[in-house]
């Protein structure tokens, strides 16, 4: 399978020459740069998902942002209770300029999910605590009903809520595909209601899919772009210049990357030209980025620059369009348009006021760091917009190679004296006030940096109960195995935690601890637990066995690949059957074929067919998956985690019924596998019964209360069967309530 | 009436102009929004359940289906990775598609073969362009660009072989000959955006528009200023409106209210029936060429319904 096909999503398909396209240009060339990383929503819902971020430095990709600084309040504002379809229409249609103050006043005293975001840090409203980031996460096909209800909030007129989901693991191809086309639809079902109201909708889903949710991809239909343009044109008739400053906001959003972490206004260019990567024209046409390069040292030139983008920053401030006034482009081009942010020899500087440890420095060290820029581009969100765009923008100059300086010389020809005055006058007059809002955002950036850091240092990091009755026993291994066969999972826990204290090096009781929370439908814990046993054996054969799987479940197919290609290594009776010379770079179709071999060899082995089935579920033939699994079944028939795979095969390929009759196999040979029973909800969901699947919710809760997968799908599931009233126990953890309500 | 469950969110149905009993449904999942299509042909099969004769999966949602006009085994696929898909029923599955055209940026959100000049179509995209394609070229003979914001539609004459209408989020319709440079007409139809026009099969000078804004306006051509009717009843956007190939005033229509209509703008109370079988957006509707008053319906319930106008869709 090509790597490309990964990437964008549509390796499931056989057929020649279809790989779905990446929107984005330059996303499919990071993409294509880096492909292995690619995920999908797809995963097998049983096994532990391994988290890109714990050995591989991967970890700033996917789902970075925490929640907790995506606010849910301000989604929930009320609409605007005004006429309605008048409402809706005046958001495209108004063009006045007389909304100035209004739009300055919401960047001093913004809304937008950036300040917020900081803010949130400091000041959580209590029921926003409750869910904590939720990095990790089985599996699945979550999203589906989480569109649902996305899709059904049009029915009943309900603000739909942003919902703390687990890392879905999507692409930025899938990303971007999510935000243009909710973009476009919810303007079609919500068209009752006022444009706030979509846009609300619409970053209520897309900031519970870790989607910038500051960019609309693809705004409303035309008529607000007007007022831009105009605006552009009465700044242009105003300075009398020459046509080249146009021409470049024109090519700038001609060419605006479009998986953009930027703003709106773009967008709004993008409607009257075209989308497409602006960063590649300024390659093209060898001539705007390069300049920067030259801005070193050179004042003159720099000075010209700095005006001019006081020229930008004051005419985009014109704009009354709110999101258009979040735009982070538009933050970095007024403090560019300060001296706060040069560019000197391809790197941005800042030379602001207090901007300790400021976005560009970090930047800089991201770069400097010797990494492609594609690399960062991957492996990042680039919460804070700026840099990513400084980042396209750098890189776009670093292909460009012969540098001119046309650039500045064509800006510098404008006649820039009145809108200087124009922008003094206004800082006087405080429209621009003090440099708060600039202060805010590096703070912003600052914490970013730090959440970023600490997320980092706490993944794969196994996380110890603080009070243990198990430490001091004589043998906690052989206890815990024992509470394990019981099914007395989280005692297990304990006692093999007191294991691995005492013996650190234990690799078997690091295993078992990550099979213990695993089945306890404790991810993050599980793949901590099993990256210790890794370390402390790295030739145990089902520890990379697990190792594989959980990666499968990220559908991070070069890791799990390795693993699953070390296991063949590093088994006695097949070790011979593997080269050893492929291990760096390894083909699905290779490692799968060396399986058919080794299963060929000895078809009584289970564990080949197991391995066979997980090889299937990464490349997504689900059909071939499930027969390896049902013959292994064959061989093993009380295996119940077998069982469960075979389920979450099945779920995965649209069999839901099938999957529920697996799930229940596996819970019949072991009735306290709270994985299986908050498999058996998510199935029961997939197929709409919502009712049922609260109950097996529920049930998987009541075994272990801090199953937090469990409680946000319960959530869902809440919200699509309409059953809001119990949303109060379900966001209170109020299992007594919720038993009551909802017996098995 | 029979009824057909498909694994995704229906999108589009087609009857089949060369055989009464077949079907083409497009259907994406998670609503088209992220993630697969598949496009099914069906089997009507008297007093059975509907049967599926073939499948073919494709990488990204599939949003509209048109069968050729030309050739009983041709089917066209417009997938939201903005790309075109051809395929041959002929074939075995592993031949197919038999071609791939990509060239719109965005998603392919419509698709139409042309009934008169039988080796060409039109297709509609989220990038604002239209583009003209003949069957035996791998390349786009044509990209027609004016609309400002995405196309959602296009709808060859079904007289004159050369003239075809395309609606537009930028609330116009647009009227166009391919022997011209630009657009002849421009209709700005509808305040909301506009989401689906047709042809009326008996007037060439007739067309009919479903908007955003709830309502269908049905237009003359040759004074377009102001609608010839204008009918309301859908509580939601109209996602497609559709002229009956038999009688020239009937046309169906469907709405993100899940229902699909009958209308007759000629008559007073043009709402001549109403069915509300889809439990979900009723996105997708057609009526039989060949069986008339056949109708069938696909919506985001992952159903397809089948049946005779006036009966119940339901009804088994």
């Amino acid at each position: 399978m090509a790597m490309r096909d990964l990437v964008s999503g549509g390796a499931s398909c056989a057929e020649p020459g279809s790989s779905s396209s990446s929107l984005n240009p330059l996303g499919a060339l990071a993409n294509a740069l880096i492909g292995s990383s690619s995920k999908t929503q797809e995963r097998l819902q049983e096994i532990p998902t391994a988290t890109n971020r714990i050995s591989n430095g991967n970890f700033y990709e996917g789902g970075m942002e925490p929640f907790n600084a995506l606010p849910g309040s301000e989604f929930d504002h009320p609409s605007h209770p005004s006429s309605q379809g008048s409402e809706f229409l005046h958001g495209f249609r108004s063009s006045g300029q007389d909304a100035f103050a209004n739009a300055w006043d919401e960047v001093q005293n913004p809304q937008m999910p950036l300040f917020q975001g900081r803010d949130s840090l400091t000041n959580i409203p209590p029921n926003q605590t409750q869910f904590q980031p939720q990095l990790d996460g089985p599996p699945q096909r979550v999203l589906s009903n989480f569109l649902h209800s996305f899709v059904n909030s049009g029915h009943g007129g309900l603000p739909f809520r942003p919902t703390p989901l687990p890392v879905l693991g999507l692409s930025e191809g899938d990303k971007q595909r999510i935000r243009n086309r909710s973009s476009i639809m919810a303007r079609h079902f919500f068209a009752d209601k006022n444009e706030d109201f979509v846009n609300a909708q619409v970053n209520a889903l897309l900031s519970s899919l870790d989607i910038e949710t500051d960019v609309q991809a693809r705004r409303g239909p035309p008529g607000r772009f007007q007022d831009l343009e105009d605006v552009w044109n009465d700044s242009q008739n105003l300075q009398n210049g020459p046509h080249s400053a146009d021409g470049w906001i024109a090519e700038y959003d001609q060419h605006r990357v479009q998986r953009g972490n930027p703003n709106d206004w773009v967008h709004s260019f993008e409607q009257l030209h075209g989308a497409n990567n602006w960063a590649s024209e300024f390659e093209n046409e060898q001539s705007q980025v390069a300049s920067f390069g030259q801005m070193r040292g050179a004042s003159i030139p720099n000075l010209a620059a700095m005006e001019q983008t006081r020229v930008l920053a004051h005419t985009l401030s014109q704009n009354q369009d709110p999101k258009f006034q979040n735009s982070k482009f538009l933050q970095f081009v007024s403090k560019m348009s300060r001296g706060e942010i040069t560019f000197e020899d391809n790197q941005v500087k800042s030379s602001g006021p207090p901007a300790p440890g400021d976005w560009a420095t970090e930047y800089q060290q991201q770069f400097n760091g010797g990494q492609s820029w594609a690399d960062q581009f991957e492996r990042e969100e680039f919460p804070p917009g700026p840099a990513g765009w400084v980042n396209e923008f750098t890189s776009a100059r670093e292909q460009q190679g012969p540098v001119d300086d046309q650039w500045v010389n064509e800006f510098s020809k404008l006649h820039v004296a009145d809108w200087a005055d124009e922008f003094g006058r206004q800082v006087g007059e405080g429209v621009l006030g003090d440099d708060s809002w600039a202060d805010t955002f590096d703070e912003y950036v600052n914490e970013q940096a730090s959440v970023r850091q600490q997320a980092a240092t706490s993944r794969g990091v196994y996380v110890f109960s603080e009070i243990n009755p198990y430490v001091g026993h004589p043998n906690p291994f052989q206890e815990g195995q024992e509470l394990f066969r019981k099914g007395l999972l989280s005692e297990a826990v304990l006692a093999l935690e007191a294991e691995v204290l005492k013996n650190p090096d234990n690799s078997e009781g690091w295993r078992f601890l990550g099979i213990t929370h695993a089945e306890n439908d404790d991810d993050q814990q599980a793949i901590a637990a099993m990256m210790r046993a890794h370390e402390a054996d790295p030739t145990n054969l089902e520890v990379l066995l697990a190792l594989g799987v959980s990666h499968t479940n990220e559908l991070e197919q070069a890791a799990a690949l390795k693993y699953l290609y070390s296991w063949l290594r590093h088994h006695p009776k097949y070790g011979t059957i593997a080269p050893p010379e492929l291990s760096d770079s390894l083909y699905h179709a290779d490692v799968a074929r060396f399986f058919s071999d080794a299963a060929k060899m000895s078809p009584e082995d289970a564990d080949l067919h197991i391995v066979l089935g997980v090889l299937y579920n990464l490349s997504r033939e689900y059909d071939r998956a499930i027969e390896s699994f049902r013959t292994a079944l064959e061989l093993k028939p009380r295996d119940y985690s077998l069982w469960n795979k075979l389920g979450a095969t099945q779920a995965n390929s649209v069999q839901g019924a099938d999957a529920i009759l697996a799930y229940q196999q596996a819970l019949d040979l072991k009735p306290n596998y709270v994985r299986a029973w908050a498999n058996m909800g998510i199935s029961y969901a997939n197929q709409g019964m919502y009712e049922d699947s609260i109950r097996y919710y529920v049930r998987a809760l009541l075994m272990n209360p801090k199953a937090d997968n469990a409680w946000q799908y319960l959530r869902i599931s809440l919200s699509c069967a309409s059953r809001t009233d119990m949303m109060e126990a379900c966001d209170s953890r109020n299992l007594e309530l919720l038993q009551k309500e909802f017996p098995l | 009436m029979p009824v057909f469950k498909t694994p995704f969110n229906g999108y589009s149905v087609k009857f089949s102009p060369f055989y009464e009993h077949r079907l083409a449904v497009g259907t994406a999942q998670n609503f088209g929004i992220l993630g697969n299509g598949r496009l099914h042909i069906l089997d009507l099969n008297p007093s059975q359940p509907i049967s599926q004769f073939a499948s073919f999966d494709t990488s990204d949602g599939v949003y509209d289906v048109a069968w050729s006009e030309s050739h009983d085994s041709l089917v066209l696929a417009a997938v939201a990775d903005g790309s075109i898909k051809l395929y041959d029923l002929s074939l075995p599955p592993t031949s197919n598609p038999i071609r791939s055209l990509h060239e719109h940026t965005r998603e392919t959100h419509s698709i139409d073969y042309n009934p008169t000049r039988p080796d060409s179509f039109l297709s509609s995209s989220w990038d604002d362009t239209v583009k003209l394609w003949t069957i035996d070229r791998p390349t786009s003979v044509r990209t027609f660009k004016e609309h400002a914001y995405c196309v959602y539609s296009s709808s060859w004459n079904p007289r004159h072989a050369d003239v075809f209408a395309s609606a537009s989020g930028d609330c116009t319709v647009r009227v166009w000959d391919v022997r011209e440079p630009g657009s002849t007409m421009i209709i700005p139809g509808h305040e909301f955006e506009i989401l689906s026009v047709d042809w009326n099969k008996y007037d060439d000078c007739i067309l009919a528009t479903g908007s955003v804004d709830k309502s269908i306006k049905i237009w003359d051509v040759r004074n377009y200023r102001v609608p010839m009717s204008v009918l309301n009843g859908h509580g939601y956007a109209v996602r497609k409106v559709k002229f009956s190939p038999h009688r020239g005033s009937l046309l169906v229509s469907c709405s993100y209210d899940m229902s699909v209509c009958m209308w007759d703008y000629m008559v007073e109370d043009a709402l001549v029936g109403r069915y509300d079988h889809h439990t979900e957006f009723a996105v997708g509707v057609d009526m039989s060429v060949l069986v008339e008053g056949l109708m069938a319906s696909t919506g985001w319930d992952e159903l397809v319904y089948v049946w005779q106008h006036g009966t119940d869709p339901r009804a088994q």
